[in-house]
């Protein structure tokens, strides 16, 4: 820290003994503003807010100890050191008392002097730092607790899928008894067949409606640690948009890719990457019009690559923006889509220390962002007892940048 | 040409799953037997004979992957398909590498299951069918004519 930096204010009425001192430390690489009584300095402290005053005692009008207790109410933040006399001793105790920092008797010596400017400057700075530190804090606990739910729910959605999927299974089977057992000549002249048949397929949709939303669910929330391997991106989103050609030549969108080669390779799951990808193209696709145009691009941005599609499809509305990443939030008819592609993407890109970012204009597109680092510790589902270790880890990566 | 049944043996701890589906495969000409437990599935094994297992992986007691495990230790011939309800591929691949022939998600299309039945019985047949021109030819070995 530069002395330099030291917002530093000189209260005393004895003119001589002040200005020799401001000059005296004005050669130290301080530069102090001056008042000449305690009327002055608040007067200052109103325009100007200071880090540490030296605040002579015994002054005309109100005297040091006044002076003190109204700085300490208004600007608790300010330290203030007081300088007394012979006499006065008994002041700079009580000055303490009341929160000055300390008190040096007069005449003072500039080395002991400057030693407790800084000292009383360091204190302020560490106050500081403090309280940037317990805001982190708060906020880091505030998102873990969320976080925590949210893996809990996980967790639990995964439990309740992996039970649905047997009854499920049981219904298929059944219901494809019965659709065979309608197709025996035995059947031929059963009553009210077609109504049954009818009732049949719509059992079966029904069903395979089901199943897309737990898989997905399952899906979202793997088990098993996820493979962490060197991703050729070229050859990825080669991979997803083979997937999704044949449906946009249906509909005549071309998809345009285009690889930054200073992109290169990257550390991810390519398995889950193509996920995400596969979603977001599906997505565009199914936004955009015949005709319309969706492009794919790799990017290197600094340290980070980032992964975009873009469409001229019909675009998302604003207030709908925010919305668009929770579970089962969907613009598409019942029965189409899960609503889970998007939520399932976000929840896979930040388990991979990523974030996906979207921007849209109604009637005209959209844009999906993704950005990775080149690598990352792939975080698993937050787990009770690595609860504080992350915590604990976060505050010491951050104690740098807050400072 | 006449189709030839497959044995099948169905192991689910899930009842009224196993019933439905023997419904359906015995309908659709094989021959079904169902078993509801790890144990179950082997003691069955060294009873009758099995071309194809369809085995659930997530079982009570016995699990999927330790009865597979045991299935290829004392009858290496019998194939096995995997009936995972969960969502992840790991297990199904564990037990591919472990030497069951395929894996179908829960609830699986039944269309997809008789296919990769079909495709199970065919490897079945084709490496007796090895055994038995092996047998064959050492036996025209020894004696120099068959």
């Amino acid at each position: 820290m530069e002395k330099g930096d030291i917002k530093l204010l000189l209260v005393d009425d004895e003119d001589e003994f002040r200005k020799t001192i401001a000059n005296r430390l004005a050669r130290r690489g301080l530069n102090p503003e001056q008042a000449r009584t305690g009327e002055e300095a608040l007067a200052l402290l109103d325009q100007t807010p200071m880090d540490v005053v030296v605040l002579d005692v015994k002054m005309p009008g109100l005297n040091g100890i006044q002076v003190l207790e109204l700085i300490k109410k208004q600007y608790p933040k300010t330290e203030v050191i007081l300088l007394t006399g012979h006499a006065t001793t008994q002041d700079g105790v009580e000055g303490i008392k009341l929160g000055a920092f300390d008190y040096l008797m007069k005449p003072v010596e500039l080395e002991h002097l400057l030693g407790k400017i800084r000292q009383a400057h360091e204190k302020i700075l560490r106050e500081e730092e403090k309280a940037r530190e317990a805001e982190f804090r708060e906020k880091i606990e505030q998102q873990m607790v969320s976080c925590e739910r949210l893996a809990s729910l996980g967790t639990l959605a995964a439990g309740v899928a992996h039970e649905i999927n047997n009854p499920l299974a049981i219904i298929k089977e059944s219901t494809g008894w019965m659709k065979l057992l309608l197709t025996k000549p035995e059947s031929a002249g059963m009553a009210r067949k077609a109504d049954f048949e009818k009732a049949l397929g719509k059992i079966e949709t029904s069903v395979e409606r089901v199943r897309r939303i737990t898989h997905q669910l399952l899906g979202f929330v793997r088990k098993e640690e996820s493979a962490l391997a060197e991703v050729d991106l070229d050859a990825l989103v080669e991979e997803a948009v083979a997937m999704v050609a044949r449906e946009a030549s249906h509909k005549d969108i071309p998809i345009e890719r285009k690889v930054d080669p200073a992109a290169g390779r990257i550390w991810s799951d390519p398995y889950q990457l193509r996920q995400v990808l596969l979603n977001l193209l599906t997505n565009a696709v199914h936004a955009t019009e015949r005709g319309g145009r969706i492009d794919v691009l790799v990017e290197k941005r600094g340290d980070e690559i980032a992964l975009v599609v873009k469409d001229t499809g019909k675009g998302i509305p604003r207030e709908n923006l925010d919305r668009i990443f929770e579970p089962f939030f969907s613009t598409k008819p019942p029965g189409q889509g899960t609503g889970l592609g998007l939520f399932v993407s976000r929840g896979i890109v930040e388990k991979l220390c990523g974030r996906i970012k979207v921007e849209s204009k109604l009637g005209e597109g959209s844009s999906f962002s993704v950005i990775l680092p080149r690598q990352c510790e792939i975080r698993e589902d937050l787990k009770e007892d690595d609860r504080l270790q992350l915590l604990d880890k976060i505050r010491d990566i951050a104690k740098p940048i807050v400072r | 040409m006449v189709r030839i049944p497959t044995n099948v043996l169905l192991v689910d701890d899930e009842k009224d799953f196993v019933e439905m589906l023997s419904l359906r495969l015995n309908e659709a000409g094989e021959r079904v037997t169902p078993a509801y437990s790890g144990k179950e599935c082997l003691d069955t094994l060294d009873k009758k004979n099995i071309d194809v297992v369809i085995l659930d992986i997530k079982m009570p007691g016995m699990d999927g992957i330790e009865t597979l495990k045991e299935i290829k230790r004392r009858f290496p011939l019998v194939e096995v398909i995997m009936l995972t309800g969960h969502g992840t591929t790991e297990t199904a691949v564990q037990g591919m590498k472990l030497g069951a022939y395929d894996y179908l998600l829960k609830p699986a299309d039944f269309v997809d299951l008789t296919s990769k039945l079909e495709g199970a019985r065919k490897r079945k047949d084709e490496q007796m069918e090895r055994i038995r021109k092996a047998e064959a030819s050492f036996l025209v070995r020894r004696t120099g004519d068959i």
